[in-house]
């Protein structure tokens, strides 16, 4: 539970943010972009995507913020926003055009060249698996597993009942399960 | 039971059980080995979900200044609401609801003392005093006496819808001058209380 004072703090940069001043909406940016930017690229798969997508979230939300109600989860509102950018740009993009930027993506460094190399395909397997899922069980999954939110909370963002979250995750979760069970069975098998 | 149960796996995995649910999963789980086994590869998979490194983000300052360069100007227009204000507004429409209800009354009852007058209610109507009088009535009333011979009927009828138009007349002069002032008192509100430009903006 946030803390009263963090609270207060937060509603009066809403206000400010609200009436105009940019200060104060640039300080409520720098406190959400790294969650709002984390979960849209768990959606989206691409890191420039993901960036670009927090743009177009928190610009949306720029002009849409004098009808937000401060009695909301602002942290909620733009993860609404934001998931429903990137969903809305997913649909419009060929699925060859996503990038397979889990093969660009950063290992620990430390471990041994063939440790790096599973590491780099368990990445890549998983990214792979999660477009698999559809974009409605993704979302849930994804505003779980990244965004830390409740059921409630995704329900609430995802604007569907509770009911259909614990669906979709069961299916995003059951079907993960399925899809990478044998592929990193397979992995580990290759480089035992 | 047990479907329920499994069906119910991922929200204990979260930890969304509370209360009775959750009871009746840790007794399920307790004797169930292959709702434990489900649940231990769920919880698999979220733990490799959790794993999954990040890619290096452009940074939040960087992020936000670069953000900063591309919002829009809003106008004032787009302002929220202050909290309360829609009820100043309603408050002349409450003025003036009230000040209807009273001429309403005051008209039924100036109705109601010409009906006495004129002789429409007979002797039904004798607690009202219909004493209202125009100068003119006044005047000609006393020329002539109260008794006023065979025109008094004719003067009454005259008389009674002057009364009640000049009555009118004054009610809605009363409402005209307090929706006035009351205008003027929200204007200089509104002056005094209007948000003053913005530094960024006024900056830019």
């Amino acid at each position: 539970m946030a803390h009263p004072q963090i609270v207060d703090d937060e509603n009066a940069l809403i206000e400010q943010a609200q009436h105009g001043d940019r200060n104060a909406f640039g300080e409520l940016v720098s406190r959400y972009y790294p969650g709002v930017v984390r979960v849209v690229y768990r959606l989206c798969g691409e890191r420039g995507l993901a960036e670009d997508m927090a743009q177009e979230a928190f610009l949306r939300g720029w002009l849409a913020l004098p009808s937000f109600h401060p009695q909301s989860s602002l942290r909620n509102w733009l993860y609404r926003i934001a998931v429903n950018a990137t969903l809305d740009v997913l649909r419009r993009k060929s699925e060859d055009t996503l990038e397979d930027e889990a093969a660009q993506m950063y290992p620990d460094q430390a471990a041994g060249p063939e440790a790096t190399l599973i590491e780099k395909e368990r990445v890549a397997l998983l990214q792979q698996a999660m477009h698999a899922l559809p974009d409605a069980a993704r979302s849930v999954l994804v505003l779980r597993e990244y965004g830390g939110l409740s059921y409630q909370e995704i329900a609430s963002v995802l604007d569907v009942p509770i009911g259909t979250v614990m669906s979709r995750l069961n299916y995003a979760r059951n079907r993960l399960r399925e899809l990478l069970d044998g592929k990193l069975l397979q992995l580990e098998n290759e480089y035992a | 039971m047990h479907e329920d149960m499994r069906a119910l796996l991922n929200a204990y995995l979260d930890g969304q059980l509370r209360g009775t649910r959750l009871m009746e999963m840790k007794v399920h789980l307790a004797g169930c080995e292959a709702c434990r086994n489900e649940l231990r590869e769920l919880r698999l998979v979220s733990d490799l979900l959790q794993a999954a490194p990040d890619p290096e983000f452009m940074p939040a300052g960087r992020f936000a200044s670069n953000l900063a360069l591309t919002l829009p100007r809003r106008s004032m227009r787009d302002l929220p609401p202050k909290p309360g204000s829609l009820a100043w507004w309603l408050v002349p429409a409450g003025i003036l609801a009230a000040w209807y209800i009273i001429q309403a009354v005051f008209t039924l009852t100036s109705a109601v003392s010409a009906a006495q007058v004129t002789g429409l209610l007979g002797q039904a109507a004798r607690w009202l005093n219909g004493g209202q009088e125009t100068i003119w009535f006044a005047a000609v009333s006393s020329l002539f006496g109260s008794q006023g011979g065979a025109a008094q009927p004719a003067l009454s009828l005259l008389n009674t819808p002057s009364v009640t138009g000049v009555n009118l007349l004054d009610g809605f002069l009363w409402q005209a001058l307090i929706v006035l002032l009351y205008w003027v008192w929200l204007s200089i509100w509104w002056f005094w209380r209007r948000p003053r430009p913005m530094k960024m903006e006024s900056a830019m």
